[in-house]
């Protein structure tokens, strides 16, 4: 995984790549396709919470412990650390560090998402290229 | 090695243990699924609570074992908990991100085998076919219990297999001796009102209602195998009776608060003319607060330690606010496993709601010349907050009632005026305490006089407490929290 994760993902992305198998081909990337599905979900219920007018803090609370559960599962240290912050924020009911943090969430889980997809991209492609290797020595 | 016996034993287990998963967010339920399979069980997932529980009422000998989060939107996974213990009882895990331990509580005390956090890791998922196992094996256990209630070597059985069956379940050491355990003074064959049966009874009982619950829809929800309507129909019938003595305890014990804290507004024990004396006593401050709620606890609870902290302040527990009751009462309470029955007429010891140790003798006029050695005695608890006298009841002779060994009467018909009488009463506080600690129940109704006696005219608690050093020193170590008082703790039993 090396560098060029590093920070974005915990010990449980490896966990995860630990499950992947020949029954599982395709196990990591699966779960990684299902976290953004439900994670966009989540954005953009969230968003629309927040633009409503007086904030309903326990709702929000709410979204974000689903959010930070499967972000923990999956492995995603810093989109995590957001959602505990603005967790945080909830429970002293600051609109303002609230707005605050879930922009920074947004910012941290795009760049997680693209980071993935290359991550998948540069996976595949080394396998296309082993493939290659492979049927060249024939 | 054990396990691998176990393993063994249980033949495959626990290659293909059927699992239900029930998890509402669908990537950490993808997850699980596949950890689940990478220990080789077989597993059916369902995001919704309700399927679940659908799947397990179709056929609840599919599954061997439930394992669901706590937070889903359509049912708390504690009530899935409760329903899926109850009406299948089958193990259940709980899963949850919330590593907050009034959580973790909230899922033992409804009843979850095991609370693990999520992410979750392979290996804790490895161990959960124990839970499976043991669950099974005490099914078995209770079944023969039941099954031997109709002779007397079979409740000398019931007791081998029970600590067998504590050694199996390891989790709370303090069940050890806990159970009912008054084989010889008992002769009608009973059902083993253990933890587990217990809590089945307590969810029924919630389930339908206290008022409305009926032994017949009792056991029918209970489902447990062997035990008939007559055994729930007694066991409610004490559960009520307790319920109602407790709600007129509490409202007692109102009252006596409201004395004592008029009481304690004066200073001057002159004043009172000697009658009352009071003193903090430290150590069982901590059982202060919910010493109203300690006997409902209990009675819920009768046997989960972990609702309850589990250190030496049990006894303080014990202490607050029950008095302790003529010997009478201990003897009629003798088949009383979780129902304690207190009467309120003479009370020897009493501590009050805001933590004044009050004597109280509403008889005993002679207390007045006997108020110095009080006095000793009160400063000497202080002292005492690890420090155990034995079990030692002195004056067997004095205590009229002993038909058993197994009893002892704290409440004491004698004369107050010596000192040896009034350390007597100020022993008990920390024999209590050790009953309870070692037995969680709900009071001192009996206990093995084992060891000696105090000698009838001890000068002073100092030689006494100085003659039992030796040993309490040995004792510490067991103190704190844990039950192994080896020399009299075979013999502390108590009416429950």
């Amino acid at each position: 995984m090396g560098k060029f994760m590093q920070g974005y993902l915990d010990e449980q992305f490896m966990e995860l790549e630990e499950l992947q198998d020949d029954a599982n081909p395709n196990f990591v990337e699966e779960v990684a396709a299902s976290y953004f599905k439900d994670s966009a979900r989540l954005i953009n219920n969230i968003d629309q919470a927040l633009r409503r007018g007086p904030l309903d803090f326990n709702r929000l609370d709410s979204y974000m412990h689903q959010f930070k559960g499967s972000s923990t599962s999956i492995g995603a240290s810093k989109v995590k650390t957001e959602c505990t912050m603005f967790r945080e924020y909830c429970r002293a009911g600051n609109a303002e560090g609230c707005l605050r943090t879930f922009q920074e969430l947004k910012k941290e889980h795009a760049t997680l998402r693209k980071k993935l997809e290359h991550y998948f991209q540069v996976q595949a492609s080394d396998q296309l290229c082993v493939i290659n290797q492979l049927q060249n020595m024939c | 090695m054990t396990v691998e016996q176990d393993f063994e034993a249980v033949d495959q287990f626990p290659v293909g243990m059927r699992v239900l998963a029930v998890d509402d967010d669908q990537t950490c339920l993808r997850i699980l699924e596949t950890l689940l399979h990478r220990c080789q069980y077989h597993v059916t997932t369902t995001d919704s609570a309700q399927t679940a529980l659908e799947l397990l009422r179709e056929n609840k000998n599919k599954f061997d074992l439930v394992i669901s989060d706590v937070d889903m939107p359509d049912m708390d996974g504690f009530k899935l908990l409760e329903l899926v213990g109850l009406e299948m009882d089958l193990p259940v895990i709980m899963l949850s991100a919330h590593s907050d331990p009034k959580y973790v509580m909230k899922g033992v005390k409804h009843g979850a085998c095991d609370y693990l956090l999520k992410p979750v890791r392979i290996e804790e998922l490895k161990n959960i076919w124990q839970h499976v196992v043991r669950k099974s094996k005490f099914k078995k256990m209770k079944s023969i219990v039941t099954n031997s209630e109709s002779d007397q070597n079979g409740v000398k059985a019931n007791r081998k297999r029970k600590d067998q069956y504590e050694e199996v379940e390891g989790e709370d050491e303090e069940e050890r001796g806990n159970e009912n355990d008054d084989p010889t003074a008992q002769k009608k064959p009973r059902v083993l009102w253990t933890r587990e049966l217990h809590n089945k009874f307590l969810a029924a009982v919630d389930h339908l209602g206290v008022e409305k619950a009926q032994p017949k829809k009792i056991l029918e929800l209970m489902n447990v195998d062997k035990l008939t309507r007559e055994n729930v129909a007694s066991h409610l019938q004490k559960f009520r009776s307790a319920l109602k003595k407790i709600t007129n305890e509490a409202n007692q014990q109102a009252n006596m608060a409201a004395i004592d804290s008029h009481i304690m507004q004066m200073s001057s024990l002159n004043a009172l003319g000697g009658f009352h004396h009071q003193q903090q006593i430290p150590q069982f401050q901590g059982g202060v607060a919910t010493m109203r709620h300690y006997p409902l606890g209990r009675l819920m609870f009768p046997h989960v330690s972990s609702s309850l902290p589990r250190n030496h302040n049990d006894g303080g527990y014990i202490l607050q606010g029950m008095p302790i009751p003529p010997l009478d009462d201990l003897h009629n309470n003798n088949n009383n496993k979780a129902f304690p029955s207190f009467s309120s007429q003479q009370s020897s010891l009493m501590v009050a709601p805001n933590n004044q140790l009050v004597l109280q003798q509403s008889s005993y006029p002679s207390l007045n010349p006997g108020l110095s050695p009080h006095f000793e005695i009160n400063k000497r608890l202080e002292d005492w907050p690890n420090a155990l006298l034995p079990a030692n009841t002195p004056q067997s002779d004095v205590i009229s009632n002993m038909n058993t060994t197994n009893q002892t009467s704290f409440c004491r018909n004698m004369d107050f005026g010596s000192s040896n009488a009034a350390q007597a009463d100020f022993s008990d506080p920390s024999q209590m305490r050790q009953g309870t600690v070692n037995n969680l129940s709900l009071f001192m109704g009996q206990q093995k006089v084992e060891n000696g006696s105090m000698p009838s005219d001890a000068g002073s608690l100092d030689d006494i407490v100085n003659s039992m050093m030796p040993k309490v020193q040995s004792q510490t170590e067991f103190f704190e929290g844990d039950l192994g008082f080896g020399w009299h703790n075979s013999s502390l039993r108590t009416c429950i």
